[in-house]
């Protein structure tokens, strides 16, 4: 189940939003498709990314898997951590898996997106 | 149009059905999610259970039990049976003795592979034929197209018709007859053991502990009529694959996994079937024989299953023109682990120079160990030596990057990644 207090889009990211910051990743259903991740290509800092973006890529032996931004902002910190360890995806996807932070210009982009109700029936209605 | 007839090749359109749960669907969702589940070849498989490198290594440590339910199972039976086999696969069927199984290769006219498959010889005009589930619809048209003398079959003389017609039946199909069977694999070195939990009758144990490659025997296992074959699809030398009435399947895979529990065994899914596979060498159709790169299986490392020097077989005039070839299939072993970004089919693999000298077709990753096949410039094809790799553009943004989506023969690129040959096949 999806933790309260996120959003989320049909592409199976998350983004929590704190003032003008927000952390992004992948949801639990993602990484459960996935299987065990290998190798993660984070974004590059300072990147300036509108909704949609391919923003970084997510590898397993089976698939490699886009992960778009789900608003427009620019990067201010990746985690560097998924480099090395990029199976904390599937430990800790909400969060010690996180994969960027970002400004957020505008805050009523993510606010606009689905929350954690919506996203669980989402997934179910894909079992 | 009737020159385009003499080609000989054989089309098929394969129209896409709504997929349907395997046999075994209600057991594999009390072991795994559904969201761990996939269309494969028109049924709904696992892809893994518990994890893909888990599996892979219980059938190399101890056992792992493979729903192959989806398997085509085809009965040859009746007079002609062997003299129609004999023309529609490419290996010496009258070889074969009762109890013994074959690979081989079927063609069409033009030489193309429809499909490689494995002959049973039950009895005396009456074989079982295994054929790959993505070609199963494929296989039976083209039965049935000969059978109802549609197709040319050599095309020097488009006139040639096969002359027997034996009775070609779904074995799957419980409608179709009362002797039916679905496939249900258990690969790795406790498969003896598990299997002889299943039956009191010493001579039967004894049968089962000293049954070799590419022999099999109609037998009971737990009360249950089957099939057991030495043969599989892991590179397993211990591994069987067990035919058995549809009905019975539940049954069956119930008895093996409460047999297999101090035995190691594991349920396996498709992501470790493809592992093993490929760990082994073996070739996957579209992958390592036909696909896009059309490869022979001259190419592919099984021309021994092609006899030349048979008087006739469909597509033996088309076929015998690429004994000569200039790519062939080799087994690399990768680079992996965590943080390595994994190796996929189409990536370039490159000479010293960064030269483009062919694809890979196949790869696998298990813990630290990169398995992987590809088609590669026979010249390069010596055990040990090492190639570079290139990864082809996963994304947009790697494209955008200046990543190239596709690689030609002698496109210089710069290695990223590398492999090492190793010899074509492995047995465990």
């Amino acid at each position: 189940m999806a933790p309260k207090g996120l959003f989320f889009t049909e592409n199976h990211e998350w983004i929590k939003l704190e003032g003008d910051t927000a952390t992004v990743g992948v949801t639990d259903h993602a990484q459960e498709s996935l299987g065990e991740i290998t190798f993660v290509e984070l974004p590059i800092e300072g990147k300036e990314l509108s909704a949609g973006d391919e923003a970084a890529v997510v590898e397993s032996s089976k698939a490699a898997s886009d992960v778009y931004s789900p608003a427009g902002g620019t990067v201010t910190e990746v985690n560097n951590a998924l480099e090395d360890n990029p199976e904390t995806i599937n430990e800790s996807c909400y969060e010690d898996g996180w994969i960027w932070k970002m400004t957020v210009k505008d805050k009523s982009e993510v606010e606009g997106l689905i929350d954690e109700q919506a996203y669980n029936k989402y997934v179910e209605g894909l079992e | 149009m009737t020159e385009k007839q003499y080609t000989g090749q054989f089309h098929y359109e394969v129209t896409e059905a709504e997929p349907r749960p395997s046999l075994l669907y209600q057991r594999h969702l009390r072991l795994t999610k559904r969201s761990r589940m996939a269309n494969f070849a028109g049924y709904i498989m696992p892809l893994w259970y518990s994890t893909p490198s888990k599996e892979h290594q219980a059938v190399r440590r101890a056992a792992g039990i493979f729903d192959c339910t989806h398997m085509a199972v085809l009965e040859v039976a009746g007079p002609g049976s062997t003299e129609f086999l004999h023309a529609v696969t490419s290996n010496d069927i009258k070889k074969l003795i009762d109890g013994k199984a074959q690979y081989s290769f079927v063609f069409d006219a033009a030489g193309n592979i429809l499909d490689d498959i494995i002959v049973y010889r039950r009895g005396d005009e009456q074989y079982m034929l295994v054929v790959n589930a993505a070609n199963e619809s494929k296989i039976k048209a083209y039965f049935n197209a000969l059978q109802n003398r549609r197709v040319v079959i050599d095309t020097e003389t488009p006139e040639k018709q096969l002359e027997h017609q034996p009775r070609i039946r779904d074995m799957k199909d419980t409608f179709a007859g009362k002797d039916c069977r679905v496939d249900i694999a258990v690969q790795g070195p406790t498969t003896n053991a598990i299997l002889c939990r299943l039956s009191d009758d010493l001579q039967i144990r004894e049968k089962i502990n000293s049954l070799t490659a590419f022999r099999f025997f109609e037998t009971e296992l737990d009360g249950i009529n089957c099939i057991i074959s030495r043969t599989g699809y892991s590179g397993s030398s211990t591994g069987v694959e067990v035919f058995v009435h549809p009905e019975k399947a539940v049954k069956l895979w119930d008895a093996l996994m409460e047999a297999g529990k101090n035995f190691g065994l594991e349920p396996c899914g498709l992501a470790s079937r493809d592992s093993l596979r490929i760990e082994a060498g073996l070739p996957l159709y579209g992958h390592e024989l036909n696909g896009k790169h059309d490869i022979s299986p001259f190419e592919a490392g099984y021309g021994w299953a092609v006899k030349l020097r048979k008087r006739f077989f469909i597509g033996k005039n088309q076929i015998k023109k690429r004994k000569n070839y200039k790519m062939q299939i080799v087994r690399l072993q990768t680079v992996s682990g965590k943080g390595t970004r994994p190796v996929r089919a189409d990536d370039a693999v490159l000479n010293s120079k960064g030269e483009c000298i062919g694809w890979i077709t196949s790869a696998a990753a298990v813990d630290s160990d990169g398995f992987a096949q590809a088609y590669i410039d026979k010249k390069y094809a010596e055990e040990k030596k090492h190639l570079g790799i290139y990864y082809l553009a996963r994304s947009k943004r790697q494209v955008e990057q200046g990543k190239k989506t596709s690689a030609d023969l002698g496109d210089k690129l710069e290695s990223e990644t590398h492999g090492t040959i190793v010899s074509r096949s492995a047995k465990f």
